[in-house]
C-alpha cells in the first residue's frame, strides 16, 4: 500500500508505547504522538528521528485532535485510564480501529479487576460501539520489541477482534513490527487473553522471587 | 463534524433523528493536513470522501509526471476513485488535500451496509450518481466544443469559489491547458476589460 495510514499513539512515551512507536517507524505509516509529558515525548520524537531518517512522525498535543486525524489509535495507557479516554474521543473514531494492550491487573499485581466472563476490551468497546475495537500486543513485554526474532522465529502477538477487515490491518501492522500476527478469534477471546498475560506476570513475579532468593543464599554462602 | 454531510442530505431525501443517527454510525470523520494523501494511485479505492471543511483534488499522474487534474473538491462534495472503488482494481487517480481539511470517509463495507439497510441512503446516493454524470457530461461537453478562452471564462464563472483558493497552475492542469497557455489568455482577459 503506497497510501500511508495515520496512526496515533495514545500513552506514546510508557514503555510499550515508546516501544511500538518505534517499531512501527519502518512501516507506512503517520505516527501522531500523544504523551502526557512533554519534555518525555519531545524526546521521544527526537530518538525516533535520530534512529529513523524516513520516519514520519509528529507529536500531537491533544488526544481527541489526534484520534480525529488518525485511523487507527492505538491506546498504550493504564487499564483505569481508559474509561476516561474513550469519553475524550468518542465522537472522532467511528469505524476507526482502536488498538487496545491493556492488561487489567490490579494495581497489587496479584488479581484482575475484572468480573469472570469479561474483559477490558469488551468493555472499551460497549464505550465505543461504533468503533472497532482489536486487542493487540497484550502478551507481548515492551523487552520484546528489541527482540522480536529469537532462532529465526517471530515472537507471536496475538489479536482478537469482531472486524475482518480491521483484523486484517492489524495483523500488517504487527508484521511490521516484527511480530508474527496470530488472530485467535473475535472479541470475546480477549477475555482469555487478559488471563494469559495475568498469568505470564504471575510467572515472571515467581521467577524474579525464586532469582532473588538465590542471589541472597549465595550472597549467605560466600 | 457532520453537518455539512447531513444538510446536504436532507436536501435531496428526507430524514428522521433516528434514520440519521443510523447512517452517522457508520461514517468516520478525519481531519487532515494540507497537501498529504488520503489515495494513492495504484492502491485500491475503499472508499467514498465527502469534504465537510477544506478541499481536496484528485488527479493522475502523466508519463513526464504531470499532474492531470480531474476534480476539485471543495465543502459539500464527493470524491473517489469510483473504478477502483467498484471494481476493486488499482486506482488511477491520486487524492490529496489542497488546503487542511475535514472530511467524513465511507468505506466501501459501510456504503454497502447502508444501501442494504437504509432505502433513503440509496435513494441518495442515486441522486449524487444521477448529479455526478450530468456534471461530467457538461465538462466533457465544455473541454472538447470550447475554445481555451471560452473554457477558462466558463471555469471562472461557474467555480470562481475554487478559482481564488487554487493557484494558477491547477486552474491549468484541470483545464488540460499549458500553464503558460492560461497565463496568455489570462494576460489577453485581462487587456480586453481594461
Amino acid at each position: 500500500m503506497r497510501t500511508k495510514q495515520h496512526i496515533a499513539i495514545i500513552g506514546a512515551t510508557g514503555s510499550m508505547g515508546s516501544a511500538i512507536s518505534k517499531s512501527l517507524c519502518r512501516g507506512n505509516y503517520r505516527l501522531l504522538l500523544c504523551g502526557q509529558d512533554t519534555k518525555k515525548t519531545e524526546k521521544l520524537l527526537a530518538e525516533i528521528r535520530r534512529d529513523y531518517h524516513n520516519a514520519d512522525v509528529t507529536i500531537a498535543p491533544c488526544i481527541k485532535e489526534a484520534s480525529w486525524e488518525a485511523e487507527i489509535i492505538i491506546l498504550a495507557v493504564p487499564c483505569c485510564t481508559e474509561k476516561e479516554i474513550a469519553e475524550r474521543i468518542r465522537k472522532v473514531v467511528n469505524q476507526k480501529i482502536i488498538i487496545s494492550l491493556t492488561n487489567p491487573v490490579h494495581k497489587d499485581l496479584k488479581s484482575m479487576v475484572t468480573d469472570v466472563n469479561s474483559s477490558a476490551t469488551e468493555a472499551l468497546q460497549q464505550l465505543l460501539p461504533y468503533a472497532k475495537v482489536i486487542k493487540a500486543f497484550c502478551t507481548t513485554f515492551a523487552a520484546d520489541f528489541e527482540t522480536p526474532v529469537i532462532d529465526g522465529n517471530r515472537f507471536d502477538a496475538f489479536i482478537a477482534g469482531n472486524d475482518t477487515e480491521a483484523l486484517e490491518n492489524v495483523s500488517e501492522l504487527i508484521s511490521c513490527s516484527g511480530f508474527n500476527p496470530v488472530i485467535v478469534g473475535d472479541l470475546s477471546a480477549s477475555q482469555t487473553l487478559e488471563r494469559m498475560q495475568f498469568l505470564l506476570i504471575q510467572l515472571d513475579l515467581k521467577m524474579i522471587m525464586a532469582e532473588k532468593q538465590a542471589g541472597k543464599s549465595y550472597i549467605i554462602n560466600s | 463534524m457532520y453537518r455539512v454531510y447531513f444538510e446536504n442530505f436532507r436536501q435531496k431525501v428526507a430524514l428522521t433523528e433516528e434514520e440519521q443517527e443510523l447512517i452517522q454510525a457508520h461514517l468516520m470523520t478525519r481531519k487532515i493536513r494540507k497537501k498529504l494523501y488520503i489515495l494513492r494511485e495504484k492502491d485500491i479505492c475503499k472508499f467514498v470522501v465527502f469534504v465537510e471543511k477544506g478541499l481536496l483534488k484528485s488527479y493522475s499522474t502523466g508519463e513526464n509526471g504531470a499532474e492531470h487534474i480531474i476534480q476539485f473538491a471543495p465543502e459539500n462534495q464527493f470524491i473517489l476513485d469510483i473504478y477502483s472503488f467498484l471494481t476493486g482494481e488499482q486506482a488511477t487517480y491520486n487524492i490529496q488535500a489542497v488546503e487542511d481539511s475535514e472530511l467524513i470517509i465511507i468505506s466501501k463495507s459501510s456504503h454497502e451496509t447502508l444501501l442494504k439497510k437504509s432505502h433513503k441512503y440509496e435513494t441518495f446516493v442515486r441522486i449524487l450518481v444521477t448529479d455526478a454524470y450530468i456534471e461530467l457530461q457538461q465538462r466533457l461537453n465544455a473541454n472538447i466544443s470550447l475554445h481555451p478562452d471560452e473554457l477558462y471564462i466558463a471555469f471562472m464563472h461557474k467555480y470562481a469559489h475554487i478559482a481564488q483558493r487554487v493557484p494558477q497552475h491547477m486552474i491549468a492542469s484541470y483545464l488540460g491547458l499549458a500553464p503558460e497557455t492560461l497565463s496568455r489568455i489570462r494576460r489577453k482577459i485581462a487587456g480586453r476589460n481594461s
